[in-house]
């Protein structure tokens, strides 16, 4: 009996250490991933992997300081999500302390581009698996553009009309969202790629060009005449105004991402939306898209659950995990060669436009003048509001750009 | 043992502070001298961070803001002492009524700050806000503004907002002061044919000195801490534009990032709040230097 009772109490042991071995825990900043995290463990335990993925979410805010606290006391989760690089100083702080693991040899990344990698890549080593892609650019009501007979703009000149067209209707054309500073920095960046283009902004990156070129202070100028179209009072509405606002049929346009699509979708599950590029200043130069790679997952180095965890980043990086993301999420996919969900037009639109138009160079996320401090972002954030409000010429704007950024940028320092 | 038995009961008290109070202060202190983004080796800089506050990159964002903060100190000083002493004045007259006022100025007060700012962030919306639809019912559409949106309104809105929610504390605080005064003076001031205004300003109000001396030390470094309210009606940008930017905000942003800000740096952001320590700390001993010389008048 006491024999029996022995082998039984191992037997136990045993189980419970293989069902421990094979759990997963996951820690990121979004909410919108529970649902995709529960099919991803259905779509692994089906193909025969026995693994169960516990994931927890924080807010954006604080899921850095409730990650560095857990990962510095030993108890960090597995996999964690990543912020892109160079920008994200919180991601090279977890490299320089040694605690992420490189995924060179462990993980096949081979479904990724090279550009996408290069967001989460360092000295030769990629440290996450990267999960989506952003597309930001102009997002119209569909409805609205039927209604009033207009197509999508390719030139600046097109836009302007499109908005006198909506303006002389009735409707407002543009909805802006002012008051949270950060989708201005954004709006300005989706701009640059188009007006004044891919091949100034390369210029720029090499040193070449300059923040205070005509080129530059020509484009802010179009900008910030563009104010005449917004809502009015737009200087004190938030993006989450402005997605209750798009959304509802208010306005006929928005600068804006596709991650916001999901919040659209659900203020209104009936909105129907396109998108298309900022357009160029004129026919000649093509326009480009702003495409930014929005996170990826890392892997803890003290985990003690590498070979799951390992099993779940390798899922993580097959065409199989990027549908079931795009399907779930409603984002595109870091991934190449995935096939968008067919009920979601918009996605797959978008998807063709991050692999086969997006810039090269950019100035705001990702992007090498967010590698330092004060970076383009933070001097967009401020100064665009300053410009919008009136406080700040284009010129003026333009200045403080180049002053700010030469402080530090090497390129501008030589 | 007996002798020395109180020290054991100040233990809990003693760890307690010096758990959430002592270790936390001094260990920010010591980290406003490394660059830290909060994981990681932390790299010795010496004075480089408050350099870099006082007279680096940094200096427009920090002198912009200990002025905003300075500003909200007059404002709100203005705005909730002269109409605490007012209305606690008209509660001390005995109008009718006088307890359904209280509990009316009071209320504000028990509604958290953040729920405070949300709702008037709403109220104060420019499309849909109530406090603009009114604006234009009744005929003052031209008053109707983006309260929030452009930089001459947003900070003197965030303060009055604070100041409604925090009226009601000046009132009871003066009214009890009010009550403590010998009402045999105030009769026989009367008696003599004092008016209600000369009572107040000859015999309240001198009573009252001490309490506006306090609430006024109180508020200068509530002032200087301050970042709920900016932060849930205009973000941790300060917008628009930075023109509502206070120490907290400035601190927030260094120390965490979030989304709007790519600035990471636990020792910045130490050297922030070791600063705004510098500015509350000597008021703080004044004000404990009052209370101590009433307490021991009344002793």
């Amino acid at each position: 009996m006491k024999k029996f009772a022995a082998a039984a109490l191992l037997a136990l042991s045993l189980l419970s250490f293989a069902a421990a071995e094979d759990k997963v825990t996951i820690w990121g900043w979004r909410p919108q991933d529970a649902d995709l995290w529960t099919k991803v463990q259905s779509a692994m335990q089906a193909q025969g992997t026995k693994v169960t993925i516990d994931y927890k979410t924080y807010l954006a805010t604080e899921y850095d300081s409730k990650l560095f606290v857990s990962l510095q006391s030993g108890s960090g989760p597995d996999i964690f999500y990543t912020r892109r690089l160079p920008s994200a100083s919180r991601t090279q702080a977890l490299i320089d302390g040694k605690y992420i693991v490189p995924l060179n040899g462990k993980v096949n990344l081979k479904n990724f581009t090279d550009v996408t990698l290069s967001f989460i890549s360092e000295n030769g080593k990629t440290w996450g698996v990267p999960f989506a892609n952003q597309v930001i650019g102009i997002f119209y009501n569909s409805d609205l553009f039927k209604k009033y007979n207009l197509k999508e703009p390719s030139t600046w000149p097109e836009l302007l009309q499109v908005c006198e067209t909506l303006k002389k209707n009735g409707v407002t054309p543009i909805f802006a969202s002012n008051k949270d500073a950060w989708t201005l920095a954004m709006q300005n960046a989706m701009v640059s790629v188009s007006y004044p283009g891919e091949a100034w902004l390369g210029k720029l990156t090499k040193g070449q060009a300059k923040f205070t070129d005509p080129e530059y202070v020509e484009m802010l100028t179009a900008l910030n005449d563009l104010k005449k179209y917004y809502q009015e009072g737009f200087s004190a509405n938030s993006a989450a105004e402005q997605d209750v606002a798009f959304s509802m049929g208010q306005a006929g346009m928005v600068f804006g991402g596709i991650f916001q699509n999901s919040n659209w979708l659900k203020t209104n599950p009936d909105f129907k939306f396109g998108y298309f590029p900022v357009p160029s200043k004129t026919k000649a130069v093509t326009p480009k898209v702003y495409v930014y790679m929005d996170g990826s997952y890392g892997l803890y180095s003290g985990s003690k659950n590498q070979a799951a965890a390992l099993k779940v980043l390798n899922f993580a990086a097959t065409p199989a995990f990027g549908k079931i993301f795009s399907e779930t999420t409603g984002e595109i996919t870091a991934m190449k060669g995935v096939a968008m969900p067919a009920s979601k037009p918009f996605l797959q639109e978008c998807y063709q436009y991050a692999n086969t138009q997006a810039s090269a160079y950019r100035y705001w996320v990702g992007s090498p003048f967010d590698a330092g401090k004060p970076s383009v972002y933070d001097l967009l954030s401020e100064n665009m509001q300053s410009m919008y409000l009136g406080v700040l010429t284009p010129v003026d704007f333009a200045k403080k750009i180049q002053d700010g950024v030469s402080t530090w940028y090497p390129a501008f320092k030589k | 043992m007996k002798k020395n038995a109180y020290l054991l009961m100040v233990v809990p008290a003693v760890l307690l502070y010096t758990v959430f109070v002592a270790y936390p202060f001094i260990s920010s202190i010591f980290l406003s001298f490394f660059d830290w983004p909060g994981i990681g080796p932390k790299k010795y800089v010496g004075l480089a961070n408050y350099k870099t506050i006082l007279f680096g990159y940094m200096q427009p964002e920090f002198l912009r803001s200990i002025t905003h903060n300075a500003i909200f100190f007059v404002w709100s000083w203005i705005l909730s002492i002269l109409p605490g002493l007012f209305f606690a004045f008209c509660l001390y007259a005995g109008l009718k009524g006088t307890n359904l006022f209280k509990v009316i100025f009071f209320f504000p007060n028990v509604i958290s700050i953040v729920v405070v700012g949300f709702l008037f962030s709403l109220l104060l919306n420019p499309q849909w806000g109530l406090i603009n639809a009114l604006l234009k019912a009744v005929g003052l559409k031209a008053w109707a503004k983006p309260w929030l949106g452009e930089i001459k309104y947003a900070f003197p809105t965030i303060i009055g907002v604070t100041q409604w929610r925090g009226l009601g504390f000046y009132i009871l605080v003066f009214l009890a002061a009010m009550i403590g005064v010998n009402k045999d003076e105030v009769e026989a001031a009367r008696l003599d044919g004092a008016s209600e205004f000369r009572i107040g300003w000859s015999i309240i109000v001198p009573h009252l000195l001490p309490t506006i001396m306090t609430l006024t030390i109180l508020k200068f470094i509530w002032t200087f801490n301050i970042f709920d309210i900016v932060y849930a009606m205009e973000g941790s940008q300060g917008g628009p534009a930075g023109s509502t930017d206070v120490l907290g905000t400035l601190f927030y942003r260094i120390a965490f990032g979030g989304l709007g800000s790519s600035e990471v740096g636990m020792g910045l952001g130490a050297a922030v709040v070791t600063i705004i320590f510098a500015v509350v700390f000597p008021v703080s001993l004044l004000y404990v230097f009052i209370i101590d010389r009433r307490m021991e008048g009344k002793a």
